[in-house]
């Protein structure tokens, strides 16, 4: 256990000073197993793990995934979902701020990713915000926080991981995110409620949406919802693998921009499956270090160590995952989502299995926490996107803005901790 | 001099990974679509699949090594590297070329292995020697581009790493 401390330590260290997290993680996942085992030893694991792991058929779900994202971006998508969320809540207080939420999870549903979804509602929801005179913290705080909800909602690329690291099955854990995304999505529309019933002057009322652009944007949507449907629907009804809905989603994709107008030269093609190759590669190059470190720790004996120890506290298999969540959340400080799977499931999983723990259940627990990390101080990555897009809203704005909807995750984990049927319902009906 | 090298190594990068990655999405199309439509999907197709994912990553990390896209955790790295700023590149992405070192010998030493069993992939038989061959050669492609990205100043600290999930 000591050797795994150290190794924690070393790898904490490199990651604050600012090495980077997918070759810090290696290089001590390899010393360390060399310490353990001898160098030899250690260079065999290192390249049977990168041969194995990079040729890994399952993983193809991720660079498909984030192709599919990278098309839907491409689309220009945003504002129909937009203007079809206003359309729906628009008669509501709050309605811009509702519609941002609205369209935050129906874009999360095509996307996946949580920054992605961030910087593309700032564009768009900002600009009517501002121009009702919303405040800018009600406006700033639901785009960063709408945002989050892209990990949970699937397709969802931090789901993949985690699905590889427990070795669960990704089609569940993609089905077992569906309603946990929308109790989320709920949770936020009612935070944006009390917000403005406790506030009025954050978000004077706006004008209703034309009908003739209500029309037009709830048709520019509905393709997106196909889409959603059919990758979904593949895979709950056992039509498709996941890497297979992945392929189905990214071809829908493409055909959703170039019948939007988009696409329809050889220069954006490149764009977007370059933009795509190159998020897959660092995604990778962390997984893969992920996956050598992991073997260091699980060689260390540290993951039976706490095994013992959690027999020791006599700790019952609830409180167990209570405690881990506690560590993810002040993990979910420093380390985006990627970071808390590869670094705590590894380490925890053992007792965790032992204890009967659902590791479905589990894996959205994880996900959902580190969706609290994505806003939270000091490294809220969704806040720090916001803020990049929208230069002129003070960051305090962002991060007091946000508020309200971590309250609302953390209502979620609570409700997913004590309800577990939440993220397990729908898998049970697949099994 | 320098500077157009890495700028040919990644224009070619960027169209090799993009011809992989297209022809990856409509593979896995044309295999779903085949075996319902048609009764008749693409042999060995999950293998193709794998043979991309491997070509795709390691193409994608010579584009991302040179502009050094990688997942940083921003607490103090800017204060630390405001002490030094050009120590702290070199030790930074010495650390990252050191660590692509290691996986470049490694996938070497997987395909000398590989072409003395002989060994293959099970449904197409392709040697595995000739694909983790070229994966190690990409791979070693991308640590010349990430150190032509760190002479050239290509890998500039990006702040907001957007292409993060």
């Amino acid at each position: 256990m000591t050797t795994a401390l150290i190794g924690f330590a070393v790898l904490l260290a490199l990651c604050f000073i600012g090495f980077r997290v997918g070759f810090a993680t290696l290089i001590v996942g390899f010393v360390g197993f060399a310490m353990l085992r001898g160098f030899d030893a250690s260079l065999a694991m290192v390249g049977q793990q990168v041969f194995h792991d990079s040729m890994n058929y399952n993983l193809s779900v991720i660079p498909l995934f984030i192709l599919m994202g990278v098309f839907i971006v491409h689309a220009r998508i945003s504002q129909d979902l937009y203007d079809a969320a206003y359309a729906a809540l628009g008669r509501f207080r709050g309605g811009l701020a509702l519609a941002t939420v609205l369209a935050a999870g129906g874009f999360s549903a095509v996307c996946g990713s949580t920054l992605a979804t961030a910087a593309t509602m700032a564009k768009v929801a900002m600009p009517p915000m501002r121009n009702y005179k919303y405040s800018d913290r009600l406006a700033s705080g639901t785009i960063a926080a709408g945002g989050t909800l892209g990990i949970m909602i699937p397709p969802s690329v931090p789901l993949v991981i985690y699905g590889l690291i427990a070795e669960q099955d990704i089609g569940l854990l993609f089905i077992a995110g569906i309603l946990p995304g929308l109790m989320l999505v709920i949770l936020f529309l009612i935070a944006v409620g009390i917000t403005v019933r406790r506030n009025p002057l954050a978000a004077p009322s706006a004008p209703p949406l034309e009908p003739a652009r209500r029309k037009e944007a709830i048709r520019g949507t509905l393709p997106v919802l196909i889409l959603f449907l059919v990758v979904l629907g593949g895979i709950y009804s056992g039509a498709f693998t996941a890497t297979e809905a992945a392929g189905i989603g990214s071809f829908g994709a493409a055909v959703i921009a170039v019948m939007r107008g988009h696409l329809l030269t050889l220069g954006e093609w490149r764009d977007c499956l370059v933009d795509a190759t190159t998020t897959t590669a660092t995604i990778f190059i962390v997984l893969l270090g992920a996956i050598v470190f992991s073997q260091f720790i699980n060689l260390s004996g540290m993951p039976y160590d706490l095994l013992d120890l959690v027999d020791e506290w006599e700790l019952s298999p609830f409180q167990l995952v209570i405690f881990v969540c506690i560590i993810a959340i002040l993990m979910g400080m420093v380390f985006e989502a990627i970071g808390i799977l590869v670094l705590l499931v590894p380490v925890f999983l053992p007792a965790l299995q032992i204890n009967g723990i659902d590791m479905i259940w589990f894996g959205i627990l994880v996900v959902l926490v580190s969706e609290i990390g994505l806003i939270t101080p000091p490294i809220g990555m969704n806040v720090f996107v916001v803020k990049s897009v929208l230069p002129d809203v003070r960051l305090g704005a962002i991060f007091t803005g946000v508020l309200p909807y971590i309250f609302a995750l953390v209502t979620g984990l609570i409700l997913v901790l004590i309800i577990p049927q939440v993220a397990t319902f729908l898998p049970g009906l697949m099994r | 001099m320098t500077s157009s090298f890495l700028t040919r190594i990644i224009q070619v990068l960027e169209v090799l990974s993009s011809i992989v990655l297209a022809a990856m999405m409509l593979l896995t199309f044309v295999d779903v679509i085949g075996r319902y439509l048609l009764g008749a999907p693409v042999f060995g197709a999950s293998e193709m699949i794998s043979t991309m994912l491997a070509l795709v990553i390691f193409m994608g990390l010579g584009i991302a090594n040179a502009r050094d896209k990688h997942i940083v955790v921003e607490l103090f790295d800017s204060r630390i590297r405001a002490l030094a700023p050009g120590f702290y590149d070199v030790v930074v992405q010495g650390f990252s070329i050191l660590s692509m070192c290691l996986i470049v010998y490694v996938l070497f030493e997987q395909a000398i292995e590989t072409a003395h069993t002989g060994a293959t992939t099970i449904v197409l038989e392709w040697p595995l020697a000739w694909i983790t061959g070229t994966v190690a050669v990409l791979a070693a492609l991308s640590v010349v581009s990430q150190i032509l990205g760190l002479l050239t100043g290509a890998n500039q600290p990006n702040k907001y790493h957007l292409e993060d999930v």
